[in-house]
């Protein structure tokens, strides 16, 4: 048997009262000390239950031990993948059966989600614009693929997308024809891909020059702009999303 | 790199976000269904089945922000086939689980946890869902309600019978022997 007390207290202990509420309840338990004990035993007992999981066996997480799960359908693939142990690259479409999905789905979007929330401009065009200052041309490698990526699967999915490439500073070198590791690459997505820009700074090109004597020479792809670092700000104030590499 | 950039770039497809959010939605399945499964492999093997469904039917989901309750209910459907199926049995009994810097800690922290599993394990069905909801799960009584799809009512109801019983067996218990006796779970002196 459970009285409306009973009920008014676990509401209270498990914080589902209102603020009115819970003045109310507060008030009731400084007049009955019978009812301050009791929710304290309920919070106590809550405290407990809580306590009693908060070890567990660490869950299957190996590779192996997902390999040997009964459970094998494709879908189980894509968790796995999703699910880190793998990869962690999930955009390619081909690695996840059943994205081909209606496009007002998949724009859902939920702003407290983790990574950014991505800019979309009042058409569902999505913009994104990349700052690759890192001398690393490895950076530069994978930034590439997965922009690739990214192309792709927008397109599969019919979805407007603009990407730009802005290399300022160090990052520079992707867009130098005499340095670029990626020249083949960057030739072949500028013109496979219409909505990807990629662009160079100004700035940087005349560093180079005046304090090192050396003459940039572009690749035919490469856009300029002034100042990468003003042309990245920008986008950001026109709404695009940002992510420096 | 790689792995920053890739998780980075999961910001923009939305549903491969939303296949990370299944994924990162596991410790909690996970802890709800240790409370209702037997042993831990029956609960990784319900999680697994869980997450492999949800991100097989993520179509299904309506309203991204329900991701949590949906799941729930999915393990909730998946647990009662998995019933049907085996005897219902739990207790976690067997189990190391508690690390501790000073073992008489450990241990006294391993006897209340164990004494705690023990008990829940012998609420009624309805009460023990309702109750690792909303303790394990930290559900709100809405959300517990749309994911045991019962009325708000129900899992207040449910909740206070279940805490008022729960007390009852834990109170009992201590007045058992303290020696090992009552950790040895029931169905072993069968």
């Amino acid at each position: 048997m459970t009285t409306d007390d009973d009920l008014h207290l676990n509401a209270y202990v498990d914080g589902e009262l209102s603020a009115d509420q819970q003045a109310e309840m507060l008030d009731a338990m400084r007049r009955d000390p019978q009812l301050a004990r009791r929710a304290c035993e309920l919070a106590n007992l809550k405290k407990q239950v809580r306590l009693a999981y908060a070890d567990l066996p660490a869950g299957r997480t190996s590779r192996r031990d997902c390999a040997r799960s009964p459970l094998q359908s494709l879908a189980a693939g894509v968790l796995l993948l999703v699910l880190g142990g793998l990869a962690g690259w999930g955009l390619s479409p081909a690695a996840a059966p059943g994205t081909a999905a209606s496009p007002e789905r998949l724009v859902v979007l939920d702003p407290e989600g983790r990574g950014q929330t991505p800019a979309t401009a009042a058409s569902g065009e999505m913009r994104i614009v990349f700052h690759l200052n890192n001398p690393d041309q490895t950076a530069a490698t994978d930034l590439l693929d997965e922009v690739e990526r990214l192309l792709i699967a927008y397109e599969a999915e019919g979805r407007p997308l603009r990407v730009e490439i802005v290399s300022h500073g160090e990052g520079l070198s992707l867009l130098r024809e005499r340095l670029s590791v990626n020249k083949t690459k960057v030739k072949e997505l500028a013109h496979r891909f219409p909505n990807l820009t990629f662009v160079a700074c100004l700035n940087t090109m005349e560093r180079l020059r005046v304090e090192q004597g050396i003459e940039v020479k572009l690749v035919p792809e490469a856009e300029v702009t002034r100042s990468g670092v003003s042309h990245v700000v920008k986008r950001q104030r026109e709404g695009w999303s940002y992510i420096r590499v | 790199m790689k792995r920053k950039l890739a998780h980075l770039l999961d910001g923009l497809l939305p549903r491969q976000r939303l296949a990370h959010r299944v994924a990162d939605a596991r410790p909690r399945l996970y802890r709800i269904a240790c409370s209702w499964c037997r042993d831990r492999h029956q609960a990784e093997d319900l999680v697994q089945d869980t997450l492999t469904r949800a991100v097989a039917s993520l179509d299904e989901l309506r309203d991204p922000d329900r991701l949590d309750v949906w799941l729930t209910q999915i393990l909730v459907n998946r647990y009662r086939d998995l019933q049907r199926r085996v005897t219902p049995e739990t207790g976690w009994d067997g189990e190391t689980v508690c690390q501790a810097d000073r073992p008489d800690q450990a241990l006294l922290r391993q006897d209340l946890v164990q004494r705690t599993r023990a008990a829940i394990a012998r609420l009624k069905e309805d009460q023990r869902q309702v109750l690792t909801l909303v303790d394990l799960g930290e559900f709100s009584y809405a959300d517990a309600a749309r994911a045991l799809d019962v009325p708000v009512g129900t899992v207040m109801s449910r909740l206070a019978r279940a805490r008022k019983r729960l007390r009852e067996i834990l109170e009992a218990d201590e007045l058992a022997p303290a020696s090992g006796s009552r950790v040895v779970p029931m169905r072993k002196l069968r």
